[in-house]
């Protein structure tokens, strides 16, 4: 959808107020689990001092209020526990009906509800495993000095293990 | 000395898919509020509280508390802010007021929440509503606009309790048939079960009818200390008995329980002690039917029923007039439509009717009442018990 009249924008509208988070070191301290996405690991923080391994990573523990925190690896596939499939009301640049959510347990670390792609209507039931699924999403367009840089971004869904 | 604090006034805009802008839409509800009271001298108003949770996002336009007061008319000395928690916008800025009130910080305050959600670009409504939830983690999961969410919480309380489809069936022809009543809400027409059972599918199992709408819209309360409610009104006085907020938890991943709303839980013990109220001894309830599932768990979590019979409390008419706690008596969300800072605000006038017994659909003799919304990502739940008598 183009933009008329903001120029540095180039017609992305969509993306300078978005549904994807500003994940670059500059917007965001906890950058490095989009860069880890990137390498197809689902990372969090661990606090080194008390051990508690809170999702969303953070930059301060919940529970003991440290700094002291570490990346670590938590498990990439999950198991369905149940299926929601939207008919209408998919918003807008989540492609067309229906967007797939699923109930996962990953593996006992935390019940995730999340956006299953590649995965067709009824195909997915209870029981079922499903792994990360990393993709591309529109970059942000920022002002650099004079010029206009697009920095890249992703971001994860799951979908079906076949 | 205890300072007890009561509604002396309440009025809404009619709510819909409105022409008008949101300013509009916040005289057309203190004129209405106005006119409920014409008792009250509006200049004498000393606080006020805005309710909005889309104002910067919708209508382009922070700082709305004093643009507000400028429109409807009122100069507060004492408190000039909005207040925000999305759905619960509008019982939040109630709970505020009341404080204020009870504290001595402000002795008459008016409480306006409203929002102009439909723009120029209607499917911007929808794109917007990812900063409802978690925006970062849930938001680009798709889960702004809340129906997978419910969906699922419909199917496992389905699957743990035996409920039924037809259950969240009885709740829209309910609510639909209320607000086919009410001249402000935004559905004017009843449905029957069978148009809400062969309803247009949004997710399994919630079809069109198990949905609330988007709304515009706007609403005021008046709340003022006891000594002055006296003298500003001649009606039968509504007191705020005690409230209730809580949350546990906001992302996703970390709901401790999908069926059980363990933050309603905690939010209604709260209400219920300090109110020094039964759950059996409330005689009229507004819960946040933003779907059908969510009213029927309200019944239970706020302990209307036990545990899992929500669906067989409602089927069985125990929440409709004539029963143990007639609920949703004006059309509830899905009914009047859902202009989130407007809703709690909305809840208030029609608890504060029923306890003085002016409503459209009067329940005979009603002492307590009760609101409740949820918010976000069922991430907070905020309840307020209203009664003739002080706690």
């Amino acid at each position: 959808m183009s933009t008329p009249g903001i120029s540095i924008l180039d017609g992305k509208y969509m993306v300078t107020m978005d549904l994807f988070p500003q994940q670059s070191k500059e917007f965001n301290q906890i950058y490095k689990f989009y860069e880890y996405l990137k390498e197809g690991r689902f990372t969090t923080t661990k606090c080194k001092d008390c051990g508690s391994e809170p999702f969303p990573p953070r930059v301060m523990c919940p529970d003991c209020y440290s700094t002291n925190v570490e990346w670590v690896d938590w498990p990439t596939v999950g198991t369905v526990i149940d299926v929601t499939e939207e008919a209408v009301g998919v918003p807008l640049g989540f492609g067309k009906p229906p967007l797939v959510h699923a109930l996962v347990d990953l593996d006992g670390k935390k019940t995730f509800f999340v956006r299953i792609i590649n995965c067709k209507t009824g195909e997915l039931k209870s029981g079922d495993k499903v792994k990360l699924a990393v993709f591309d999403v529109d970059p942000v367009p920022q002002e650099f000095g004079r010029e206009v840089i697009n920095i890249p971004r992703v971001f994860y869904a799951f979908e079906p293990v076949k | 000395m205890d300072r007890n604090v009561c509604v002396i006034a309440g009025g809404m805009s009619k709510w819909g898919v409105r022409d008008g802008s949101q300013r509009d839409f916040f005289q057309e509800a203190a004129k209405a509020c106005y006119d409920d009271n014409p008792q009250l001298n509006p200049k004498e108003i000393d606080g006020l509280l805005v309710a909005s949770a889309y104002t910067e996002r919708t209508s382009y336009q922070t700082h709305l508390a004093p643009l507000v007061a400028e429109y409807v008319g009122i100069q507060p000395k004492n408190i000039c802010a909005r207040v925000e928690l999305l759905c619960a916008s509008g019982s939040s800025a109630i709970i505020l007021a009341f404080a204020m009130i009870k504290s001595g910080q402000a002795d008459v305050v008016m409480v306006a929440g409203g929002e102009k959600l439909y723009t120029p670009q209607k499917w911007e409504v929808f794109y917007s509503e990812l900063a409802s939830v978690d925006h970062d983690w849930d938001g680009g999961q798709g889960l702004g606009l809340p129906p997978p969410v419910f969906a699922m919480v419909a199917k496992q309380h389905m699957l743990q309790y035996g409920t039924k489809k037809e259950h969240l069936g009885v709740v829209s022809v309910k609510n639909r048939r209320n607000s086919s009543k009410n001249p402000k809400a935004q559905f004017q027409t009843p449905v029957t079960m069978e148009e809400v059972m062969s309803g247009r599918m949004i997710v399994p199992p919630l079809t069109l009818y198990d949905c609330c709408p988007i709304t515009d819209g706007a609403a005021c309360l008046v709340l003022a200390v006891e000594e002055k409610a006296k003298q500003m009104t001649d009606k039968p006085l509504v007191y705020i008995r005690g409230t209730g907020q809580a949350s546990v938890n906001n992302m996703s991943a970390n709901m401790p329980n999908w069926t059980t709303w363990e933050a309603l839980k905690i939010a209604a013990d709260q209400a219920y002690s300090k109110s020094k109220v039964d759950p059996k001894e409330v005689n009229v309830a507004m819960t946040h039917d933003c779907f059908t599932i969510s009213e029927i768990i309200e019944m239970e979590d706020l302990g209307f029923c036990k545990k899992g019979e929500g669906g067989f409390f409602v089927a069985d008419g125990q929440n409709d007039f004539g029963g143990q706690v007639p609920t949703n008596t004006d059309g509830g969300l899905l009914g009047c439509g859902h202009p989130f800072g407007g809703t709690g605000i909305r809840q208030g006038i029609e608890v504060t009717r029923q306890l003085r017994g002016d409503a459209i659909q009067q329940v005979p003799n009603a002492t307590v009442g009760l609101t409740h919304n949820l918010s976000g990502f069922i991430a907070a739940h905020t309840v307020l018990i209203y009664g003739r008598e002080v706690a």
